[in-house]
């Protein structure tokens, strides 16, 4: 049975420690710069809290690194040369160089590493990809894709703070960007129109336009604008025989709507629903996909390419952001930020 | 250790995504396939990778820890009669059977041997309907007035339209999962039933029944309908619907089971349609059948819940003919 340890055990620590509980493998324990997330882990979930990084690299087979962005690196070198397994939270890197010595560390070292990149596992993205695959599309050349909730609060958390997370265009729209990649192959060039240059952060917004090296044309919108209450995602994909359409926003399975208790003849309060089964969880399924994958040695859904590429687009998108040009990604290197 | 199943027609189309599921779970074998019509079964053998079976009795003398029953709904019965003594847990398609006496038989069998049987009501394991239940369960919706229910879907074709196999059309075909479903939230029966059906009106020259509306009231007080037609064109972007929409002094529950969905429209086949990808409700109701198998507990779904769902149906035949609401219990078939 492999043996896990989580590094970093906030919302992204806590989350994916749930499902490799439900997995057969021994969640070992925890190593996070507070003592008391931890413990809070260790409470929740079972396993160990560890004084160090190394402490916890010891006892375990596969790390998973859960730290907020810019902290990546620094515990997947050490997992590498350590020889251990990685599982990585997305965006691979907060910057390309860190992206960079990522992938080629873990080469060098030989082990497997796994950007967590969970569209892919989301049950309607994965068949979207299935109907562009059948062809029952033709050839697809058009794709757009949504996003978005409300900002991040700022002061409480690192996601306000653009220099930690870059902002909706790496911490969401690299969901997009990813699977953008995996249906239609690398990008060309990116323009980019947002909020994240105008000082209004921690709302933040932008609008990336991109060519695809084999002629096709995508539309990423990446949003922290939106009011608070809905976190909405959306796609359309467009080929020369078809389209395919998904909108989370569009009606549910399920809407209730309850009278509110003070004022029922005034007012009512609406909850739409729209549940899978707990088999069906996308951070379940990228967890065990990893898993099998290391007990067959059989490559994994997303390449190390995949992570870096994905954190390659969304600089650029930042860059054009910053500079009001289109950005070409061949030969981009981003402004050191 | 391995769980040995066996499935018994694939005379319903349920059979062939029973079989995927129970592929694709760990410690399932599935041991064979019988068939009455043996050019159907070697084919789905080859499809499923197990052997055919000649016989009902020698896949059943395999010492099965289960079977699966698929067949044409007349043919439940005498399947379950030779499954009863020889394999401890059944599942069943449903309608569990095309009369009550028939249905009562197939329990009295199971009891007499002890062998538990399940009838296959998946809807219940689609997650939305699982919410709405918890959401019912809560009482935020208070005292409950009406539910507006249907379950429509294409013409199926095949055995269904043929009342000799099936038992009748659409009403027979459609009423059961939705009756289950309001029995199961409320843990209530059906007092009443009244139905308009139509007869070769949605597809003339069919011979059977293609439209029905069911008006009824529950024992807990809530009124209700149920739309039964195989209503939806060939053209028509998905299969159906199971719908149920309940008004309560708290609030409103709108449930549209299967509306997670990806839409796709191709010109290679010239139609628009929707992909569902919300859970598979027929994998959850494998799962939970492997469960009792597993823990020797009793069946979630009983035959019992086969037989009141079933009765609505007939109570609806029942009242089409006289004009006139029938009260449930049935006294005796008509």
């Amino acid at each position: 049975m492999k043996r896990i340890g989580i590094v970093g055990t906030g919302t992204m620590g806590q989350w994916h420690a749930k499902r490799w509980k439900q997995l057969p493998v021994d969640l070992v324990g925890y190593y996070d710069l507070s003592p008391e997330a931890t413990d809070n882990a260790v409470g929740q979930f079972g396993g160990s809290a560890f004084a160090s990084l190394e402490a916890l690299l010891s006892e375990v087979d596969v790390l998973d690194v859960c730290t907020p962005t810019p902290d990546h690196k620094v515990p997947v070198l050490m997992a590498a040369s350590a020889g251990k397994d990685i599982v990585c939270e997305k965006p691979l890197a907060r910057h390309l160089h860190d992206a960079v010595e990522i992938v080629a560390a873990c080469k060098a070292a030989g082990v497997r590493l796994f950007v967590a990149q969970v569209v892919r596992f989301f049950r309607q993205f994965a068949q979207a990809k299935a109907v562009i695959d059948s062809g029952e599309i033709g050839r697809p050349g058009l794709l757009r894709s949504a996003r978005g909730g409300s900002a991040p609060a700022a002061g409480r958390s690192w996601f306000a703070e653009f220099e930690k997370s870059g902002g909706a265009v790496m911490d969401l729209g690299v969901h997009d960007i990813d699977f953008a990649r995996w249906c239609l192959g690398d990008v060309e060039r990116v323009f980019a129109r947002g909020l994240t240059f105008t000082g209004l952060r921690p709302d933040d917004h932008a609008l990336v336009v991109l060519r695809f090296k084999n002629g096709a044309i995508g539309h990423i919108e990446a949003s922290w604008a939106y009011p608070p209450g809905e976190f909405r995602t959306a796609f359309e994909i467009v080929g020369d025989r078809g389209i395919i359409e998904f909108d989370s926003g569009a009606p549910a399975p399920l809407s209730i709507r309850l009278r509110s208790t003070d004022t029922p003849h005034e007012s009512s309060v609406a909850q739409i629903l729209s549940p899978a089964a707990p088999w069906d969880d996308p951070y379940y399924l990228e967890l065990e996909h990893f898993l099998s994958r290391l007990e067959t040695g059989d490559r994994v859904l997303v390449s190390p390419r995949d992570g870096l590429e994905a954190v390659r687009i969304a600089l650029a998108a930042i860059e054009s952001m910053r500079t009001g040009k289109p950005i070409r990604l061949d030969g981009f290197s981003p402004t050191p930020a | 250790m391995t769980t040995r199943l066996g499935i018994l027609s694939f005379a319903h189309m349920h059979a062939f995504s029973y079989a995927t599921c129970l592929k694709s779970l760990p410690g399932v074998e599935l041991v064979g396939i019988a068939d009455d019509d043996p050019s159907r079964a070697q084919k789905m053998a080859r499809e499923f990778e197990t052997s055919f079976f000649g016989s009902a009795e020698a896949l059943l003398d395999e010492g099965l820890d289960g079977v699966i029953v698929c067949a044409e709904n007349a043919k439940h019965r005498s399947l379950v009669e030779l499954a009863a003594p020889r394999t401890a847990h059944i599942l069943c398609e449903k309608p569990i059977a095309t009369t009550i006496k028939g249905a009562q038989a197939m329990i009295d069998v199971c009891a007499a041997h002890g062998a538990k049987l399940q009838i296959a009501f998946p809807v219940r394991f689609a997650p939305p309907v699982q919410q709405l239940k918890q959401t019912l369960d809560g009482g935020a919706l208070g005292r409950i007035y009406c539910v507006k229910t249907t379950n429509r879907g294409l013409l199926p074709g095949d055995w269904f339209t043929d009342s000799a196999l099936a038992g009748g059309g659409a009403v027979m075909d459609h009423t059961v999962h939705v009756i289950d479903l309001l029995r199961w939230f409320w843990a209530t029966e059906v007092t009443e039933v009244y139905a308009e059906i139509g007869y070769d009106l949605l597809h003339p020259g069919l011979g059977i029944d293609d439209a029905g509306l069911l008006s009824f009231t529950l024992a807990t007080g809530v009124y209700g309908t149920l739309d039964t037609s195989w209503s939806r064109p060939e053209s028509y972007p998905t299969w159906g619907d199971v719908k149920i929409e309940v008004v309560g002094e708290g609030g409103t529950a709108r449930l549209d089971a299967f509306n997670q969905t990806i839409s796709v429209a191709s010109d290679e086949t010239g139609r628009t349609r929707l992909i569902g990808w919300g859970s598979d409700m027929d994998l959850g109701l494998i799962r939970d059948f492997l469960e009792m198998i597993a823990t020797g507990r009793d069946p979630s779904i009983t035959g019992y819940d086969g037989l009141k769902a079933l009765e609505v149906a007939l109570g609806a035949y029942l009242s089409a003919g006289r004009g006139q609401p029938v009260p449930l219990p049935l006294e005796d078939e008509g």
